[in-house]
């Protein structure tokens, strides 16, 4: 199958799915949103307060609920013995794997947008200016996320105790996109100029490059038994 | 029929492990008792002849197991994934007791037992990376496909823990630049000789260890190999003639 109708073909099946059973954008929501009452109650934040702390509140919930959409990308292909179904097929590893990070690049990413207007509206923020930038940078950051997280959903899925292991494994080496994400955020809401923390975009730029290729070479070995 | 490499480390380790000894040895007399005390630091800097050459031999040992693993899914030569096993948990040592001792150090000098440096950062993440890759080995049930996951685990943050590091000073300089720079001094003679002396030690005992970690998981897969216990009986197919 060629390389690019193989990517198609993939996001196409993970979206169906999820539009059938909404398991996983369901079960992130809930989890993002009791997240966020949860930093309600534990900070009893006023207003200056908020600002300071929220960027790093709205990547803290957002890396959790991404966690929960990766670890759940490649359990579903447990069902039915879907997973040996994926390393049989004749296509390319390296497009399989695209494909799912597009995917669970679509998911976060539709679970962030959704999410933040309750951000808006529970923290008392003044957004309009920002939202252009701020959602190029949750773009880049869910990309880097979904990069590394893809490859070590498909790593831990075929071996035990795999729902401690995945954020355990991929929580560290995603601390470049959780600093790069933070700071970002946190100098598009408070109205910086551009030049102050164009620096982080930039370092998510590269960390998305490098990882998807890296990824891209490594999953191959993953899948291949 | 075992393999030429695991004779060649039985006949030759006993070697690198007295010569580490000496070495060693040598080290902590001219620096603990030898050697003048520091202008500034007084005698708080004979710390530094233990704590830099773990903190070298750390990151020696990670890159060993960076190549190792880069080397290993490339060729699939199950002995260099037993040398990698063992060179990623000997590191996991030398890690804990380099962050260990600069932490001892850091008490006097710097007044906090921790502070959010980039080196201690990157190092503690360093930590984490080998506890993940200590723990994964020992949830794979097959061990064939144990190695390749954790050659990918290392090889990722491998290429990662660069970047890491680069993020972290970024981050820090931003908001607050390191308040002490006592390592600004330039060195002189009598801490050069007993610092590569402790170095080249802490060198050679991390081969020494490594040479008999590898021995020993080498000879437990093919003890179990012989035993029928291995499926995949990759050490078969290596050491048969």
């Amino acid at each position: 199958m060629p390389f690019f109708k193989t990517i198609r073909w993939v996001v196409w099946k993970d979206l169906i799915s999820e539009w059938r059973t909404r398991e996983t954008m369901s079960s992130m929501l809930f989890f993002a949103l009791i997240v966020i009452l949860v930093f309600s109650f534990s900070f009893s934040m006023d207003q200056d307060a908020a600002r300071q702390l929220i960027a790093g509140i709205i990547w803290v919930a957002f890396t959790f609920t991404g966690i929960i959409g990766l670890g759940k990308s490649f359990t579903s292909e447990l069902q039915n013995d879907c997973l040996e179904s994926l390393q049989m097929c004749p296509a390319p590893k390296g497009a399989i794997y695209l494909g799912k990070v597009a995917a669970n690049f679509l998911f976060m990413l539709s679970v962030e947008i959704l999410l933040f207007p309750l951000f808006v509206l529970f923290f008392n923020l003044d957004v309009i200016e920002a939202v252009g930038t701020l959602l190029i940078i949750f773009s880049l950051a869910t990309l880097g996320l979904a990069a590394v997280g893809t490859l070590f959903s498909a790593l831990t899925v075929q071996i035990r105790a795999r729902e401690v292991m995945l954020p355990v494994l991929l929580l560290p080496l995603a601390i470049p996109v959780m600093i790069a994400a933070v700071e970002a955020t946190r100098g598009a809401l408070s109205g910086d100029p551009f030049s102050f923390y164009s620096q982080w975009i930039q370092l998510l730029i590269i960390f998305d490059i490098i990882f998807t290729v890296v990824s891209f070479w490594l999953f191959e070995f993953i899948l291949d038994s | 029929m075992i393999n030429r490499i695991i004779r060649q480390i039985q006949r030759y380790k006993g070697w690198f492990g007295g010569a580490a000894a000496l070495c060693i040895f040598l080290g902590l007399y001219i620096g603990l008792l030898a050697s003048p005390p520091d202008y500034y630091q007084g005698e708080l800097v004979r710390i530094m002849y233990v704590h830099v050459p773990l903190a070298h031999t750390s990151t020696m040992a990670y890159s060993v197991l960076f190549f190792g693993s880069i080397w290993y899914l490339w060729k699939r030569d199950p002995l260099v994934d037993n040398m990698c096993q063992a060179s990623a948990s000997i590191c996991a040592l030398f890690t804990t007791l380099a962050l260990i001792t600069g932490s001892i150090w850091a008490k006097p000098t710097w007044n906090t037992w921790w502070t959010w440096d980039p080196r201690l950062v990157s190092f503690t993440v360093l930590l984490l990376i080998l506890g993940g890759y200590i723990m994964l080995r020992r949830l794979v049930d097959d061990p064939v496909q144990g190695g390749r996951y954790a050659a990918i685990l290392a090889i990722v943050g491998g290429i990662d823990l660069p970047i890491i590091k680069f993020s972290v000073e970024w981050w820090r300089t931003l908001h607050q630049p390191m308040s002490f720079s006592t390592r600004g001094v330039s060195i002189s003679e009598d801490i050069l000789v007993p610092l590569t002396l402790m170095s080249i030690g802490c060198w050679l005992l991390f081969a020494y260890m490594v040479m008999v970690r590898t021995q020993i998981l080498y000879l437990t897969d093919l003890l179990h190999a012989k035993k029928g216990r291995f499926l995949s009986q990759t050490h078969f197919s290596q050491t048969t003639p």
